[in-house]
Protein backbone atom coordinates (compact mmCIF):
# COMPACT_ATOMS: atom_id res chain seq x y z
CA UNK A 1 0.00 0.00 0.00
CA UNK A 2 1.16 3.55 -0.72
CA UNK A 3 1.47 5.83 2.32
CA UNK A 4 2.08 9.10 0.50
CA UNK A 5 0.79 9.65 -3.02
CA UNK A 6 2.92 11.07 -5.83
CA UNK A 7 2.35 14.71 -6.86
CA UNK A 8 1.06 17.71 -4.91
CA UNK A 9 -2.31 18.25 -3.24
CA UNK A 10 -4.08 20.99 -1.28
CA UNK A 11 -7.61 21.74 -0.18
CA UNK A 12 -9.50 25.05 -0.47
CA UNK A 13 -13.09 26.23 -0.82
CA UNK A 14 -13.37 24.66 -4.28
CA UNK A 15 -12.45 21.20 -3.02
CA UNK A 16 -9.34 19.00 -3.03
CA UNK A 17 -6.78 19.90 -5.69
CA UNK A 18 -4.42 17.18 -6.98
CA UNK A 19 -1.60 18.33 -9.25
CA UNK A 20 0.04 15.47 -11.16
CA UNK A 21 1.87 17.51 -13.80
CA UNK A 22 5.46 16.39 -14.37
CA UNK A 23 4.87 12.84 -13.13
CA UNK A 24 5.70 9.68 -15.12
CA UNK A 25 2.91 7.25 -16.00
CA UNK A 26 1.20 5.66 -14.14
CA UNK A 27 1.83 8.10 -11.26
CA UNK A 28 -0.88 10.64 -12.26
CA UNK A 29 -3.50 7.87 -12.24
CA UNK A 30 -2.18 6.44 -8.97
CA UNK A 31 -2.13 9.86 -7.28
CA UNK A 32 -5.72 10.67 -8.25
CA UNK A 33 -7.09 7.24 -7.32
CA UNK A 34 -5.21 7.35 -4.00
CA UNK A 35 -6.98 10.56 -3.04
CA UNK A 36 -10.38 9.29 -4.20
CA UNK A 37 -9.98 6.19 -2.04
CA UNK A 38 -9.38 8.13 1.18
CA UNK A 39 -12.23 7.60 3.66
CA UNK A 40 -15.01 10.16 3.30
CA UNK A 41 -13.76 11.65 0.03
CA UNK A 42 -16.74 12.47 -2.18
CA UNK A 43 -15.30 15.38 -4.16
CA UNK A 44 -15.16 17.74 -5.78
CA UNK A 45 -11.58 16.77 -6.56
CA UNK A 46 -9.87 19.03 -9.06
CA UNK A 47 -7.13 17.13 -10.90
CA UNK A 48 -4.41 18.80 -12.98
CA UNK A 49 -2.67 16.68 -15.62
CA UNK A 50 -0.41 17.11 -18.62
CA UNK A 51 -2.53 14.97 -20.91
CA UNK A 52 -6.05 13.67 -21.15
CA UNK A 53 -5.94 10.68 -18.80
CA UNK A 54 -7.30 8.00 -21.12
CA UNK A 55 -6.20 5.14 -18.87
CA UNK A 56 -7.70 6.71 -15.74
CA UNK A 57 -11.27 6.99 -17.01
CA UNK A 58 -12.19 3.26 -16.92
CA UNK A 59 -10.86 3.14 -13.34
CA UNK A 60 -13.03 6.14 -12.36
CA UNK A 61 -16.09 4.51 -13.93
CA UNK A 62 -15.34 1.25 -12.08
CA UNK A 63 -15.22 3.16 -8.77
CA UNK A 64 -18.41 5.14 -9.40
CA UNK A 65 -16.85 8.58 -9.93
CA UNK A 66 -17.99 10.97 -12.65
CA UNK A 67 -15.88 13.68 -14.22
CA UNK A 68 -16.01 16.92 -16.15
CA UNK A 69 -13.04 17.82 -18.33
CA UNK A 70 -13.06 21.59 -17.82
CA UNK A 71 -9.83 22.26 -19.68
CA UNK A 72 -8.39 20.01 -22.36
CA UNK A 73 -5.31 22.06 -23.29
CA UNK A 74 -2.23 19.79 -23.62
CA UNK A 75 0.02 20.50 -20.64
CA UNK A 76 -2.85 21.94 -18.58
CA UNK A 77 -5.69 19.42 -18.57
CA UNK A 78 -8.14 19.96 -15.70
CA UNK A 79 -10.74 17.50 -14.47
CA UNK A 80 -13.38 17.92 -11.78
CA UNK A 81 -14.30 14.63 -10.15
CA UNK A 82 -17.35 13.86 -8.02
CA UNK A 83 -18.53 10.62 -6.45
CA UNK A 84 -21.80 9.45 -7.99
CA UNK A 85 -24.65 9.67 -5.53
CA UNK B 1 -19.94 15.24 -18.90
CA UNK B 2 -19.11 18.60 -20.28
CA UNK B 3 -16.98 17.57 -23.22
CA UNK B 4 -18.96 17.31 -26.41
CA UNK B 5 -16.38 15.00 -27.95
CA UNK B 6 -17.37 12.25 -25.52
CA UNK B 7 -15.61 10.91 -22.49
CA UNK B 8 -12.23 10.74 -24.17
CA UNK B 9 -12.38 14.46 -24.72
CA UNK B 10 -9.94 14.77 -27.60
CA UNK B 11 -7.53 12.08 -26.43
CA UNK B 12 -8.21 9.88 -29.41
CA UNK B 13 -4.92 10.83 -31.01
CA UNK B 14 -3.16 8.76 -28.36
CA UNK B 15 -5.77 6.00 -28.41
CA UNK B 16 -5.60 4.05 -31.65
CA UNK B 17 -8.88 2.99 -33.26
CA UNK B 18 -10.03 -0.13 -31.41
CA UNK B 19 -9.82 -2.22 -34.58
CA UNK B 20 -6.02 -1.86 -34.66
CA UNK B 21 -4.91 -3.43 -31.36
CA UNK B 22 -7.83 -5.86 -31.36
CA UNK B 23 -7.01 -7.30 -34.79
CA UNK B 24 -3.56 -8.20 -33.44
CA UNK B 25 -4.95 -9.60 -30.17
CA UNK B 26 -7.69 -11.67 -31.83
CA UNK B 27 -5.21 -13.09 -34.33
CA UNK B 28 -2.95 -14.00 -31.42
CA UNK B 29 -5.84 -15.81 -29.75
CA UNK B 30 -6.57 -17.75 -32.96
CA UNK B 31 -2.89 -18.65 -33.54
CA UNK B 32 -2.79 -19.84 -29.93
CA UNK B 33 -5.28 -22.61 -30.82
CA UNK B 34 -3.39 -23.51 -34.00
CA UNK B 35 -0.06 -23.70 -32.16
CA UNK B 36 -1.33 -26.31 -29.66
CA UNK B 37 -3.25 -28.24 -32.34
CA UNK B 38 -0.20 -28.47 -34.63
CA UNK B 39 1.96 -29.49 -31.65
CA UNK B 40 -0.49 -32.37 -31.16
CA UNK B 41 0.11 -33.43 -34.76
CA UNK B 42 3.86 -33.53 -34.18
CA UNK B 43 3.70 -34.93 -30.64
CA UNK B 44 5.97 -37.90 -31.45
CA UNK B 45 8.76 -35.53 -32.57
CA UNK B 46 8.61 -33.07 -29.65
CA UNK B 47 10.93 -34.77 -27.13
CA UNK B 48 13.75 -35.32 -29.60
CA UNK B 49 13.26 -32.08 -31.53
CA UNK B 50 16.50 -30.39 -32.52
CA UNK B 51 15.44 -28.42 -35.60
CA UNK B 52 14.32 -29.16 -39.15
CA UNK B 53 10.98 -28.70 -40.87
CA UNK B 54 7.84 -30.48 -39.71
CA UNK B 55 4.89 -29.87 -37.40
CA UNK B 56 7.04 -29.01 -34.36
CA UNK B 57 8.80 -26.18 -36.20
CA UNK B 58 5.41 -25.00 -37.50
CA UNK B 59 3.93 -25.07 -33.97
CA UNK B 60 6.91 -23.10 -32.62
CA UNK B 61 6.40 -20.36 -35.22
CA UNK B 62 2.64 -20.29 -34.76
CA UNK B 63 3.39 -19.56 -31.10
CA UNK B 64 6.34 -17.18 -31.51
CA UNK B 65 5.16 -15.16 -34.50
CA UNK B 66 1.45 -15.88 -34.28
CA UNK B 67 0.86 -15.40 -30.57
CA UNK B 68 3.87 -13.58 -29.14
CA UNK B 69 4.71 -11.16 -31.95
CA UNK B 70 1.08 -10.33 -32.69
CA UNK B 71 0.47 -9.59 -28.99
CA UNK B 72 3.70 -7.64 -28.57
CA UNK B 73 3.18 -5.61 -31.75
CA UNK B 74 -0.45 -4.81 -30.94
CA UNK B 75 0.49 -3.76 -27.41
CA UNK B 76 3.52 -1.77 -28.58
CA UNK B 77 1.48 0.26 -31.07
CA UNK B 78 -0.86 1.21 -28.23
CA UNK B 79 1.63 1.63 -25.37
CA UNK B 80 4.77 3.19 -26.83
CA UNK B 81 2.93 6.46 -27.62
CA UNK B 82 2.21 6.61 -23.86
CA UNK B 83 5.87 5.99 -23.07
CA UNK B 84 7.17 8.52 -25.59
CA UNK B 85 4.40 11.07 -25.09
CA UNK B 86 3.97 11.21 -28.87
CA UNK B 87 1.07 9.85 -30.92
CA UNK B 88 1.91 7.58 -33.87
CA UNK B 89 2.53 9.80 -36.89
CA UNK B 90 0.13 7.80 -39.09
CA UNK B 91 -1.90 4.63 -38.76
CA UNK B 92 -1.86 3.20 -42.30
CA UNK B 93 1.58 1.53 -41.90
CA UNK B 94 0.27 0.03 -38.66
CA UNK B 95 -2.72 -1.52 -40.45
CA UNK B 96 -0.57 -2.56 -43.41
CA UNK B 97 1.98 -4.31 -41.19
CA UNK B 98 -0.84 -6.53 -39.93
CA UNK B 99 -1.85 -7.47 -43.48
CA UNK B 100 1.72 -8.59 -44.21
CA UNK B 101 2.08 -10.48 -40.94
CA UNK B 102 -1.21 -12.40 -40.94
CA UNK B 103 -0.90 -14.22 -44.29
CA UNK B 104 2.88 -14.39 -43.86
CA UNK B 105 2.63 -16.32 -40.60
CA UNK B 106 0.01 -18.69 -42.04
CA UNK B 107 2.09 -19.40 -45.15
CA UNK B 108 5.32 -19.74 -43.19
CA UNK B 109 3.82 -22.19 -40.70
CA UNK B 110 2.11 -24.17 -43.47
CA UNK B 111 5.36 -24.37 -45.41
CA UNK B 112 7.33 -25.37 -42.32
CA UNK B 113 4.80 -28.05 -41.42
CA UNK B 114 4.96 -29.62 -44.88
CA UNK B 115 8.58 -28.74 -45.65
CA UNK B 116 7.54 -26.76 -48.75
CA UNK B 117 10.16 -24.18 -49.67
CA UNK B 118 7.89 -21.96 -51.77
CA UNK B 119 5.38 -21.42 -48.95
CA UNK B 120 8.13 -21.01 -46.37
CA UNK B 121 10.00 -18.46 -48.46
CA UNK B 122 6.89 -16.48 -49.43
CA UNK B 123 5.69 -16.52 -45.82
CA UNK B 124 9.11 -15.51 -44.51
CA UNK B 125 9.30 -12.53 -46.91
CA UNK B 126 5.81 -11.33 -45.96
CA UNK B 127 6.54 -11.71 -42.24
CA UNK B 128 9.85 -9.87 -42.60
CA UNK B 129 8.16 -6.99 -44.45
CA UNK B 130 5.52 -6.79 -41.69
CA UNK B 131 8.18 -6.82 -38.97
CA UNK B 132 10.29 -4.20 -40.73
CA UNK B 133 7.21 -1.96 -41.06
CA UNK B 134 6.60 -2.37 -37.35
CA UNK B 135 10.27 -1.52 -36.71
CA UNK B 136 9.97 1.67 -38.80
CA UNK B 137 6.78 2.79 -37.07
CA UNK B 138 8.33 2.17 -33.65
CA UNK B 139 11.64 3.78 -34.56
CA UNK B 140 9.74 6.84 -35.80
CA UNK B 141 7.83 7.07 -32.54
CA UNK B 142 10.83 6.36 -30.30
CA UNK B 143 12.99 8.93 -32.10
CA UNK B 144 10.44 11.65 -31.22
CA UNK B 145 10.29 10.53 -27.56
CA UNK B 146 9.48 13.32 -25.15
CA UNK B 147 8.23 11.17 -22.30
CA UNK B 148 9.76 10.78 -18.90
CA UNK B 149 10.48 7.08 -19.32
CA UNK B 150 13.76 6.87 -21.26
CA UNK B 151 14.52 3.43 -19.86
CA UNK B 152 11.35 1.95 -21.40
CA UNK B 153 12.12 3.65 -24.72
CA UNK B 154 15.67 2.25 -24.57
CA UNK B 155 14.26 -1.26 -24.11
CA UNK B 156 12.18 -0.57 -27.24
CA UNK B 157 15.28 0.41 -29.25
CA UNK B 158 17.17 -2.69 -28.06
CA UNK B 159 14.19 -4.89 -28.98
CA UNK B 160 14.23 -3.43 -32.49
CA UNK B 161 17.93 -4.33 -32.86
CA UNK B 162 17.11 -7.90 -31.77
CA UNK B 163 14.20 -7.91 -34.25
CA UNK B 164 16.47 -7.03 -37.16
CA UNK B 165 18.90 -9.78 -36.09
CA UNK B 166 16.33 -12.54 -35.64
CA UNK B 167 14.44 -11.61 -38.81
CA UNK B 168 17.65 -11.56 -40.87
CA UNK B 169 18.78 -14.88 -39.42
CA UNK B 170 15.31 -16.32 -40.00
CA UNK B 171 15.37 -15.42 -43.68
CA UNK B 172 18.84 -16.92 -44.08
CA UNK B 173 17.78 -20.13 -42.33
CA UNK B 174 14.69 -20.50 -44.54
CA UNK B 175 16.76 -20.18 -47.73
CA UNK B 176 19.38 -22.50 -46.29
CA UNK B 177 16.80 -25.32 -46.22
CA UNK B 178 16.86 -25.20 -50.03
CA UNK B 179 20.29 -23.85 -50.93
CA UNK B 180 22.42 -25.10 -48.04
CA UNK B 181 24.87 -22.19 -47.88
CA UNK B 182 25.19 -21.85 -44.09
CA UNK B 183 28.16 -23.57 -42.43
CA UNK B 184 26.36 -24.09 -39.11
CA UNK B 185 22.59 -24.16 -39.63
CA UNK B 186 21.72 -25.51 -36.18
CA UNK B 187 24.00 -23.06 -34.34
CA UNK B 188 22.44 -20.11 -36.18
CA UNK B 189 18.96 -21.54 -35.58
CA UNK B 190 19.66 -21.47 -31.83
CA UNK B 191 20.93 -17.88 -32.10
CA UNK B 192 17.78 -16.97 -34.09
CA UNK B 193 15.58 -18.49 -31.34
CA UNK B 194 17.45 -16.73 -28.53
CA UNK B 195 17.35 -13.36 -30.34
CA UNK B 196 13.63 -13.73 -31.04
CA UNK B 197 12.61 -14.95 -27.57
CA UNK B 198 15.01 -13.39 -25.06
CA UNK B 199 16.03 -10.57 -27.41
CA UNK B 200 12.96 -9.15 -29.13
CA UNK B 201 10.25 -10.53 -26.86
CA UNK B 202 12.29 -10.45 -23.64
CA UNK B 203 13.31 -6.82 -24.09
CA UNK B 204 9.75 -5.75 -24.94
CA UNK B 205 8.38 -7.69 -21.97
CA UNK B 206 11.08 -6.28 -19.68
CA UNK B 207 10.57 -2.71 -20.87
CA UNK B 208 6.78 -2.57 -21.15
CA UNK B 209 6.41 -4.36 -17.78
CA UNK B 210 8.03 -1.30 -16.16
CA UNK B 211 4.92 0.68 -17.10
CA UNK B 212 2.26 -2.04 -17.47
CA UNK B 213 2.66 -3.87 -14.18
CA UNK B 214 2.54 -0.69 -12.01
CA UNK B 215 -0.49 0.39 -14.07
CA UNK B 216 -2.23 -2.95 -13.58
CA UNK B 217 -1.55 -3.22 -9.84
CA UNK B 218 -1.92 0.56 -9.30
CA UNK B 219 1.29 1.64 -7.73
CA UNK B 220 3.92 4.32 -8.26
CA UNK B 221 6.17 4.14 -11.31
CA UNK B 222 9.31 2.12 -10.76
CA UNK B 223 12.56 4.06 -10.58
CA UNK B 224 14.66 4.29 -13.73
CA UNK B 225 17.93 2.96 -12.27
CA UNK B 226 16.99 -0.74 -11.80
CA UNK B 227 15.50 -0.63 -15.28
CA UNK B 228 18.83 0.53 -16.74
CA UNK B 229 20.65 -2.24 -14.82
CA UNK B 230 18.14 -4.73 -16.21
CA UNK B 231 18.70 -3.49 -19.76
CA UNK B 232 22.50 -3.50 -19.47
CA UNK B 233 22.53 -7.05 -18.08
CA UNK B 234 20.11 -8.30 -20.74
CA UNK B 235 22.29 -6.73 -23.43
CA UNK B 236 25.39 -8.36 -21.90
CA UNK B 237 23.68 -11.77 -21.85
CA UNK B 238 22.60 -11.48 -25.49
CA UNK B 239 26.01 -10.23 -26.69
CA UNK B 240 27.85 -13.01 -24.78
CA UNK B 241 25.52 -15.65 -26.19
CA UNK B 242 25.95 -14.31 -29.73
CA UNK B 243 29.76 -14.23 -29.51
CA UNK B 244 29.86 -17.65 -27.88
CA UNK B 245 27.90 -19.12 -30.78
CA UNK B 246 29.35 -17.19 -33.70
CA UNK B 247 32.99 -17.47 -32.58
CA UNK B 248 32.65 -20.85 -30.90
CA UNK B 249 33.70 -19.77 -27.41
CA UNK B 250 31.45 -22.00 -25.25
CA UNK B 251 32.80 -20.56 -21.98
CA UNK B 252 31.04 -17.26 -22.77
CA UNK B 253 27.73 -19.12 -22.57
CA UNK B 254 28.31 -19.31 -18.80
CA UNK B 255 28.51 -15.53 -18.65
CA UNK B 256 25.33 -15.33 -20.77
CA UNK B 257 23.45 -17.66 -18.39
CA UNK B 258 24.73 -15.79 -15.33
CA UNK B 259 23.86 -12.36 -16.78
CA UNK B 260 20.47 -13.75 -17.85
CA UNK B 261 19.76 -14.98 -14.32
CA UNK B 262 20.72 -11.64 -12.75
CA UNK B 263 18.61 -9.81 -15.37
CA UNK B 264 15.63 -12.02 -14.51
CA UNK B 265 16.29 -11.46 -10.78
CA UNK B 266 16.41 -7.68 -11.24
CA UNK B 267 13.20 -7.77 -13.28
CA UNK B 268 11.32 -9.96 -10.82
CA UNK B 269 12.52 -7.88 -7.87
CA UNK B 270 11.05 -4.76 -9.48
CA UNK B 271 7.80 -6.52 -10.31
CA UNK B 272 7.46 -7.87 -6.76
CA UNK B 273 8.20 -4.40 -5.39
CA UNK B 274 5.39 -2.98 -7.53
CA UNK B 275 3.03 -5.70 -6.41
CA UNK B 276 3.88 -5.23 -2.73
CA UNK B 277 2.77 -1.58 -2.92
CA UNK B 278 -0.38 -2.34 -4.93
CA UNK B 279 -3.49 -0.23 -4.31
CA UNK B 280 -5.65 -2.88 -5.95
CA UNK B 281 -7.19 -5.25 -3.46
CA UNK B 282 -7.74 -8.14 -5.86
CA UNK B 283 -5.31 -8.80 -8.69
CA UNK B 284 -7.28 -11.75 -10.06
CA UNK B 285 -6.49 -14.68 -12.29
CA UNK B 286 -4.32 -12.74 -14.70
CA UNK B 287 -1.75 -12.21 -11.97
CA UNK B 288 -1.64 -15.90 -11.14
CA UNK B 289 -0.48 -16.40 -14.72
CA UNK B 290 1.87 -13.41 -14.67
CA UNK B 291 3.48 -14.45 -11.37
CA UNK B 292 3.82 -18.06 -12.54
CA UNK B 293 5.55 -16.84 -15.68
CA UNK B 294 8.25 -15.22 -13.54
CA UNK B 295 8.99 -18.59 -11.91
CA UNK B 296 9.01 -20.27 -15.32
CA UNK B 297 11.51 -17.68 -16.60
CA UNK B 298 13.92 -18.66 -13.82
CA UNK B 299 13.27 -22.37 -14.51
CA UNK B 300 14.09 -21.80 -18.21
CA UNK B 301 17.41 -20.16 -17.36
CA UNK B 302 18.26 -22.92 -14.89
CA UNK B 303 17.60 -25.54 -17.58
CA UNK B 304 19.87 -23.49 -19.87
CA UNK B 305 22.58 -23.68 -17.19
CA UNK B 306 22.03 -27.42 -16.83
CA UNK B 307 22.50 -27.87 -20.60
CA UNK B 308 25.67 -25.77 -20.47
CA UNK B 309 26.99 -27.87 -17.58
CA UNK B 310 26.27 -31.06 -19.52
CA UNK B 311 24.18 -32.56 -16.72
CA UNK B 312 22.09 -35.53 -17.84
CA UNK B 313 18.48 -34.33 -18.08
CA UNK B 314 16.69 -36.31 -20.80
CA UNK B 315 15.78 -34.22 -23.84
CA UNK B 316 17.02 -31.05 -22.15
CA UNK B 317 17.11 -28.88 -25.34
CA UNK B 318 13.43 -29.58 -26.07
CA UNK B 319 12.55 -28.99 -22.42
CA UNK B 320 14.43 -25.67 -22.51
CA UNK B 321 12.55 -24.56 -25.62
CA UNK B 322 9.20 -25.59 -24.18
CA UNK B 323 9.83 -23.89 -20.82
CA UNK B 324 10.94 -20.73 -22.62
CA UNK B 325 8.09 -20.47 -25.11
CA UNK B 326 5.05 -22.15 -23.55
CA UNK B 327 6.22 -21.72 -19.96
CA UNK B 328 7.50 -18.17 -19.63
CA UNK B 329 6.29 -16.22 -22.66
CA UNK B 330 2.90 -17.82 -23.37
CA UNK B 331 1.94 -17.78 -19.68
CA UNK B 332 2.97 -14.13 -19.29
CA UNK B 333 1.30 -12.90 -22.47
CA UNK B 334 -2.03 -14.63 -21.88
CA UNK B 335 -2.01 -13.11 -18.40
CA UNK B 336 -1.35 -9.64 -19.81
CA UNK B 337 -3.87 -10.01 -22.64
CA UNK B 338 -6.70 -10.84 -20.26
CA UNK B 339 -6.08 -7.54 -18.47
CA UNK B 340 -5.30 -5.32 -21.41
CA UNK B 341 -8.20 -6.36 -23.67
CA UNK B 342 -11.06 -5.40 -21.32
CA UNK B 343 -9.13 -2.26 -20.31
CA UNK B 344 -8.78 -1.06 -23.91
CA UNK B 345 -12.32 -2.12 -24.79
CA UNK B 346 -13.67 -0.19 -21.83
CA UNK B 347 -12.07 2.99 -23.13
CA UNK B 348 -13.55 2.50 -26.59
CA UNK B 349 -16.96 1.20 -25.55
CA UNK B 350 -18.83 4.13 -24.09
CA UNK B 351 -22.31 3.06 -23.12
CA UNK B 352 -25.63 4.90 -23.43
CA UNK B 353 -24.50 7.40 -20.80
CA UNK B 354 -21.38 8.35 -22.75
CA UNK B 355 -19.30 6.83 -19.94
CA UNK B 356 -16.88 3.96 -20.55
CA UNK B 357 -18.29 0.49 -20.04
CA UNK B 358 -17.16 -1.05 -16.79
CA UNK B 359 -14.24 -3.43 -17.23
CA UNK B 360 -16.05 -5.91 -15.00
CA UNK B 361 -18.95 -5.95 -17.50
CA UNK B 362 -16.59 -6.95 -20.28
CA UNK B 363 -14.98 -9.95 -18.58
CA UNK B 364 -16.47 -13.43 -18.37
CA UNK B 365 -14.57 -15.39 -15.72
CA UNK B 366 -15.45 -18.97 -16.73
CA UNK B 367 -13.45 -19.13 -19.99
CA UNK B 368 -10.48 -17.59 -18.20
CA UNK B 369 -10.65 -20.22 -15.46
CA UNK B 370 -10.84 -23.00 -18.06
CA UNK B 371 -7.88 -21.46 -19.86
CA UNK B 372 -5.78 -21.22 -16.70
CA UNK B 373 -6.42 -24.81 -15.57
CA UNK B 374 -5.90 -26.19 -19.08
CA UNK B 375 -2.77 -24.12 -19.66
CA UNK B 376 -1.06 -25.27 -16.46
CA UNK B 377 -2.11 -28.88 -17.12
CA UNK B 378 -0.65 -28.58 -20.63
CA UNK B 379 2.65 -27.27 -19.26
CA UNK B 380 2.91 -30.14 -16.77
CA UNK B 381 1.89 -32.86 -19.25
CA UNK B 382 4.04 -31.75 -22.18
CA UNK B 383 6.98 -31.08 -19.83
CA UNK B 384 6.66 -34.59 -18.37
CA UNK B 385 6.18 -36.04 -21.87
CA UNK B 386 9.47 -34.46 -23.00
CA UNK B 387 11.48 -35.68 -20.00
CA UNK B 388 9.96 -39.20 -20.06
CA UNK B 389 9.90 -39.31 -23.87
CA UNK B 390 6.22 -40.32 -23.83
CA UNK B 391 4.27 -39.19 -26.87
CA UNK B 392 0.92 -39.82 -25.20
CA UNK B 393 1.70 -37.27 -22.47
CA UNK B 394 2.67 -34.68 -25.09
CA UNK B 395 -0.59 -35.42 -26.93
CA UNK B 396 -2.65 -35.08 -23.76
CA UNK B 397 -0.86 -31.83 -22.96
CA UNK B 398 -1.48 -30.48 -26.46
CA UNK B 399 -5.19 -31.36 -26.17
CA UNK B 400 -5.33 -29.58 -22.83
CA UNK B 401 -3.52 -26.57 -24.33
CA UNK B 402 -5.97 -26.51 -27.25
CA UNK B 403 -8.95 -26.55 -24.87
CA UNK B 404 -7.40 -23.68 -22.93
CA UNK B 405 -6.73 -21.75 -26.12
CA UNK B 406 -10.34 -22.25 -27.29
CA UNK B 407 -11.57 -20.92 -23.94
CA UNK B 408 -9.22 -17.95 -24.27
CA UNK B 409 -10.58 -17.18 -27.73
CA UNK B 410 -14.12 -17.31 -26.29
CA UNK B 411 -13.06 -14.71 -23.69
CA UNK B 412 -11.47 -12.50 -26.36
CA UNK B 413 -14.47 -12.76 -28.70
CA UNK B 414 -16.82 -11.86 -25.87
CA UNK B 415 -14.84 -8.67 -25.19
CA UNK B 416 -14.83 -7.74 -28.88
CA UNK B 417 -18.54 -8.51 -29.40
CA UNK B 418 -19.50 -6.36 -26.40
CA UNK B 419 -17.28 -3.58 -27.71
CA UNK B 420 -18.90 -3.77 -31.16
CA UNK B 421 -22.41 -3.88 -29.70
CA UNK B 422 -21.65 -0.79 -27.64
CA UNK B 423 -20.17 1.08 -30.61
CA UNK B 424 -23.15 0.09 -32.77
CA UNK B 425 -25.50 1.30 -30.01
CA UNK B 426 -23.74 4.67 -29.96
CA UNK B 427 -24.01 5.00 -33.73
CA UNK B 428 -27.74 4.22 -33.53
CA UNK B 429 -28.23 6.85 -30.81
CA UNK B 430 -26.36 9.48 -32.86
CA UNK B 431 -28.39 8.61 -35.97
CA UNK B 432 -31.62 8.86 -33.96
CA UNK B 433 -30.60 12.28 -32.60
CA UNK B 434 -29.76 13.56 -36.09
CA UNK B 435 -33.09 12.36 -37.44
CA UNK B 436 -35.13 13.92 -34.62
CA UNK B 437 -33.20 17.20 -34.98
CA UNK B 438 -33.98 17.23 -38.74
CA UNK B 439 -37.62 16.46 -38.02
CA UNK B 440 -37.83 19.44 -35.60
CA UNK B 441 -36.40 21.77 -38.27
Amino acid sequence: MINTPPGKSWRDGEGLHVDTRGLSPPDPMVAILWHLEQPGEQGPVIAYLERNPIYLLPELAERGWKWDITDNTPGAVRLILRAEK
Amino acid sequence: MSMAAGFLGGAKDRLLPASIPFRFFLSAAAFHILAWAVLFMGADQVAGFSGGTGPVLAAIHLATLGVFSMTAIGASYQLFPVVTGRALARTWPVRLSFWFLLPGIILLAYGMGLGTSLFMQTGAVLVTVGLVMFAFVMAGNLSRAAGSMPVVAAHGWAALVALIMFAGLGLALIWDFEVGFLADHSGLAILHMIMASFGFMGLLVGGLSLILIPMFVLTRSLGNRPGWVQLALAGLALVCFSIANLMEIPALNWLAVLAGLITAGTYIWQMRKAQAASMRKRLGLSFILIRSSWGLLILTLVIGGVIQAGLPIPNAPALFGFALLAGWLLTFLTGVLQRIMPFLASMHASGMSGLPMLMSELVVETPLKIHAYSHFAALALVGAGIVLDMTVLVQLGAVSGTIGALAFLAFALNVVLKLRASQQGNRDIKRGKRQSSRARK
